[in-house]
């Protein structure tokens, strides 16, 4: 069953997936936004027995506004600390309009980054995606991840072959590219709300 | 010395390529005063990088200098660079201002 784990930041928070997730988590994942990854539940049972039989080395998480409100989905899985690396997956934004504006997406990403690099003291993350989510591949290469390979062909979807790129980050990219360029959206963010540093939103 | 509308031009490109990606019911008006980032924003985070980035790529490659739009020196503008495209081309002309 999953783990216990809450990460806190100033816009999001990133709480355990629970059980009780199952019918949003499904809808998220049955969506037009979502069609570029892999299938899993068609139904909320399915969904449900899927959440619970998540093992221990997965961290799957709910991406949440600070008032609670669910927006979206972020896991690190097969965490491997002899290897010292996981990978970083199911990534999905399920509340479009409510992440209008609010960088959402960069906090939850910084927060999983800092969990795998500062406290399980990982020293690699790798994941892939799919060639035609042309916008998530460029937004992990802009906040630090290398392009390492290319599977071809690797996924269908809409009955079309796509490839599935291959990226990969390491600690030293992670503190020399990522963390500054998250700080620097996250604090632009802040300034275009005019909210002051370290008040919480 | 780059216009106010070439620097515009890099800006709007940048947006006509993320309304590419994005679906029909999701596309963003090309315009001075669309809200980018901030509250009433239309656009979330991930399409914002991808403003970022074409924008620099673009600026980079019509101005003849490298330009960084993620950097202390954005961050510490008074009015955030990404309010709108009008306040993105202020903050870009001052870097061209800057590099002539």
């Amino acid at each position: 069953m999953g783990h216990s784990i809450t990460l806190r930041g100033n816009y999001v928070d990133l709480r355990p997936l629970e059980e009780a997730d199952a019918e949003m988590t499904l809808r998220w994942r049955l969506s037009q936004r979502a069609r570029m990854l892999t299938s899993g539940a068609a139904t909320v049972e399915e969904q449900a027995a899927w959440i619970r039989s998540r093992p221990a080395s997965e961290y799957n998480w709910v991406i949440a506004l600070k008032d609670g409100t669910p927006v979206g989905m972020l896991s690190l899985i097969g965490v491997n600390e002899v290897m010292r690396h996981a990978e970083t997956a199911r990534f999905l934004i399920g509340e479009e309009d409510k992440v209008k504006g609010v960088p959402a997406a960069v906090e939850a990403m910084k927060l999983l980054y800092e969990y795998a690099f500062d406290t399980l003291k990982l020293a690699r993350l790798y994941g892939n995606v799919a060639s035609g989510n042309s916008l998530m591949v460029k937004w992990q290469i802009y906040l630090g991840m290398k392009q390492e390979g290319r599977m071809r062909d690797h996924y269908i979807f809409d009955g079309a072959f796509q490839d599935a790129i291959i990226l990969g980050l390491l600690e030293s990219e992670y503190r020399n590219e990522s963390l500054p360029r998250m700080k620097a959206l996250i604090d632009m963010a802040r300034k275009a709300d005019n909210v002051p540093e370290g008040v919480r939103v | 010395m780059i216009s106010r509308d070439e620097v515009l031009a890099v800006i709007y490109a940048a947006m006509e390529s993320l309304n590419e990606e994005l679906d029909e019911g999701s596309k963003i008006a090309v315009a001075a005063d669309t809200k980018l980032f901030g509250a009433d924003a239309v656009i979330d985070s991930l399409s914002l990088v991808s403003i970022i980035i074409d924008v620099e790529s673009g600026a980079s490659d019509a101005f003849g200098f490298p330009v960084v739009l993620t950097d202390d020196r954005a961050i510490n503008e008074p009015v955030s660079p990404f309010t709108s495209p009008d306040a993105l081309a202020d903050y870009m002309l001052i870097l061209a201002a800057e590099n002539e």
